[in-house]
């Protein structure tokens, strides 16, 4: 009889703590990235779109006077250096996974003799429709209201399935912990670890920081190339007409990468071979 | 009863020896698994080429599971009576094989303790999504097909077999999808790839499943008789040949696209590579050659070279899904149409190579000896295989 009764007791001990850890498997909540914004998605969405422009001609003589000073081909401008430094984007010495956030791409036309080299910067595109959001498996990887593609570490399951989708190799996978290869850290930026994917966010937090505060955000490479360099990045918002980028968008032939798949990139790239 | 299972005994020395090689296999796998985890970077992957053989092993492995399953459906969809003999031993291994896909995932994936995400959170537009409730879904009904054929449930058998059918196609289009749909891969995008999936599944269960019943009754000393292969191995030959069939239509298509002409040399012409290997070795050892073999016929009625066209085009078929993935990862894409782009500080714009390290070659290796190790145990376990399999028992 006592025994049954311990037995009971335990049963239903038993049922109530398999019941909470169901629960709590399930129901808990979760630590996200998404930003708590003040104003509702809808409001945001109408207000802001970010998005860059890319001053081709700019870039290339900025590119052309640093390689012939330095002699390196492969050198690494202010505003890769300042994403870099800003993003906490470790360097490895191994290139198959050294992860680049932004990088410096050569362009050159086929087709005439001694065809005169370009130089554009990459980097996420923000797409309007985002490949990688669409087949995330877990949408860690998810478009902000403003149209920032973000990641959210926390739940990125790091299947590398974005990597796949992705038509403009802009995403990069931690092969090693970041802080393997990182001199210094930025304490303002989340830290990522082995295992995730990870990739350029327009320094949302540069962003989210200067909405708070009501003042024009600044991405750090942007910052990097007025400061540093040729002034050919420029970032802005598409919503407000009086905007830079507006401005270029309507007074300029743009070029977005890849436009024929539909994914709608937000760099555009404008002055291909000067104007 | 017409078909009368038994377990088998498993208690001599070969049969010890056996289950031990499996077990040091499969914890090689996991073994080099944690090493590549632990150190990093220990596989041939890249930021360029970040789906590798381990993730080759996930639609390999369904397709051998959802061949197999077909299979083993075939008596109970159809009313095959004479299959029925081979409907356990196939369903089980179906089962096995699922096992081994969805540890395929959890191997491949970077953040192994995030891997319950992938149930929790689900994303419509996301075809792996899908798919992860599908594999899951279709283990649980193959348990149940299993479950209703040991209880020799008549009818629920031909139901739960209808039903396994229809759900294995389901979930190999998918996984077929995962890949094909992929529009920012102009090598990967092609609508044949789902139907070649479900084709190429049947013919790599089919022919695995036929060494493994040669042996497995050669081994177990029970009686196979050789007009009962002849007419899966006629079925597997007659696959082979629409596998062909879908590759060369395929390839064609691409190669007319005077955008992909590069890109197309690449792949079929470039004997430097791997990518060019696994496509041809497929064609040659993995569907001509075991044609050859099944059509021959003094070598067509002979169970001994019946097993050999089963492994080889088994084998092959994971090359063909080297082939499937890589190309499409390897060759560059091009940005900006017409102009040549070459990254300064990544491997963007340039033929990168990726050639698998022997620790992802063990992670395969160990999980394919997983399935077999958990198919050794469980013909001792369970009554799967019958004692003797000729036309004339069913016939009763």
């Amino acid at each position: 009889m006592k025994s049954g009764g311990i037995n009971m007791m335990s049963r239903r001990r038993f049922l109530i703590l398999a019941g909470a850890a169901t629960a709590g498997a399930i129901l808990t909540p979760q630590i996200s990235a998404k930003t708590q914004f003040v104003e509702s998605p809808e409001e945001v969405e109408s207000n802001r779109r970010w998005a860059m422009a890319v001053d081709v001609d700019k870039c290339t003589e900025c590119m052309e006077e640093l390689i012939a000073k330095t002699g390196d081909e492969k050198v690494k401008p202010p505003c890769v250096v300042a994403c870099d430094k800003e993003n906490n984007v470790p360097e490895f010495e191994e290139k198959r996974f050294d992860p680049q956030w932004m990088r410096i791409a050569k362009l050159k036309l086929e087709k005439p003799v001694n065809a005169k080299e370009f130089y554009i910067p990459l980097m996420c595109n923000h797409c309007e429709n985002p490949p990688c959001v669409q087949v995330c498996l877990t949408k860690a990887s998810f478009k902000r209201p403003d149209g920032i593609v973000e990641i959210d570490m926390h739940r990125c399951i790091g299947c590398r399935y974005c990597m796949i989708a992705c038509p403009y190799g802009a995403r990069s996978f931690n092969f090693r912990d970041p802080r393997e290869g990182l001199k210094e850290v930025n304490p303002n930026v989340q830290m990522r670890t082995e295992g995730v994917v990870e990739k350029c966010t327009f320094c949302v937090h540069r962003i989210d920081d200067a909405i708070a505060k009501g003042e024009e955000p600044i991405p750090a490479c942007v910052e990097a190339c007025h400061k540093y360099g040729k002034g050919a990045l420029v970032f802005g918002n598409l919503k407000d007409p009086n905007s830079e980028i507006s401005k270029i968008l309507r007074e300029n032939i743009v070029v977005q990468l890849r436009a024929n798949l539909g994914t709608d990139p937000h760099v555009f790239y404008t002055k291909l071979g000067g104007e | 009863m017409a078909v009368e299972f038994k377990k088998i005994e498993g208690d001599s020395i070969q049969y010890i020896a056996l289950v031990i090689i499996l077990a040091v296999a499969t914890g090689a796998g996991f073994y080099a698994y944690i090493l590549d985890h632990e150190i990093g970077g220990l596989n041939g992957l890249s930021n360029r080429v970040p789906w590798g053989i381990v993730n080759a092993g996930i639609p390999y492995f369904i397709g051998l599971s959802a061949g197999s399953l077909i299979v083993s459906a075939l008596a109970g969809v159809f009313n095959i009576k004479k299959y029925k003999v081979f409907s356990r031993i196939a369903a089980y291994m179906a089962a096995a094989w699922i096992i081994a896909a969805i540890l395929s995932i959890a191997l491949d994936i970077g953040k192994l303790y995030h891997f319950m995400n992938a149930v929790r959170y689900f994303n419509l537009t996301s075809i792996f999504s899908w798919n992860a409730f599908l594999y899951s879904s279709y283990f649980v009904i193959c348990s149940i097909y299993l479950l209703v054929q040991f209880e020799e449930m008549e009818r629920a058998t031909r139901f739960m077999a209808g039903l396994a059918v229809f759900w294995a196609v389901l979930v190999h289009s998918g996984t077929g999808a995962i890949y094909s749909f992929m529009y920012s891969k102009e090598l990967y995008h092609s609508a044949l790839t789902p139907p070649m999936f479900i084709v190429c599944a049947i013919t790599s269960g089919l022919g695995l499943l036929l060494a493994n019943l040669y042996f497995t009754f050669k081994f177990t000393n029970r009686e196979l008789d050789p007009s009962l292969i002849r007419g899966l191995g006629l079925i597997f030959a007659g696959l082979m040949m629409v596998l062909g069939y879908f590759l060369a239509v395929e390839g064609l298509e691409k190669g007319y696209i005077p955008g992909l002409h590069e890109a197309v040399q690449f792949v079929f012409l470039n004997p430097g590579t791997g990518v060019f290997w696994s496509f041809w070795l497929l064609v040659v050892f993995g569907i001509a050659i075991p044609i050859v073999i099944i059509l021959y016929p003094k070598t067509g009625y002979d169970l001994r070279w019946i097993s050999v066209a089963g492994i080889l085009h088994a084998a092959l078929v994971f090359a063909e899904r080297f082939y499937l993935i890589v190309p499409g990862q390897v060759f560059p894409e091009e940005y900006l149409h017409g102009y040549e782009l070459k990254s300064l500080h990544t491997l963007e714009g340039y033929v990168v190579s990726y050639t698998p390290t022997i620790f992802e070659w063990l992670q395969v290796i160990g999980l394919v000896a997983m399935v077999y190790l958990v198919y050794v145990v469980g013909v001792k376990l369970f009554a799967l295989i019958p004692e003797r399999a000729v036309e004339e028992v069913v016939e009763e």
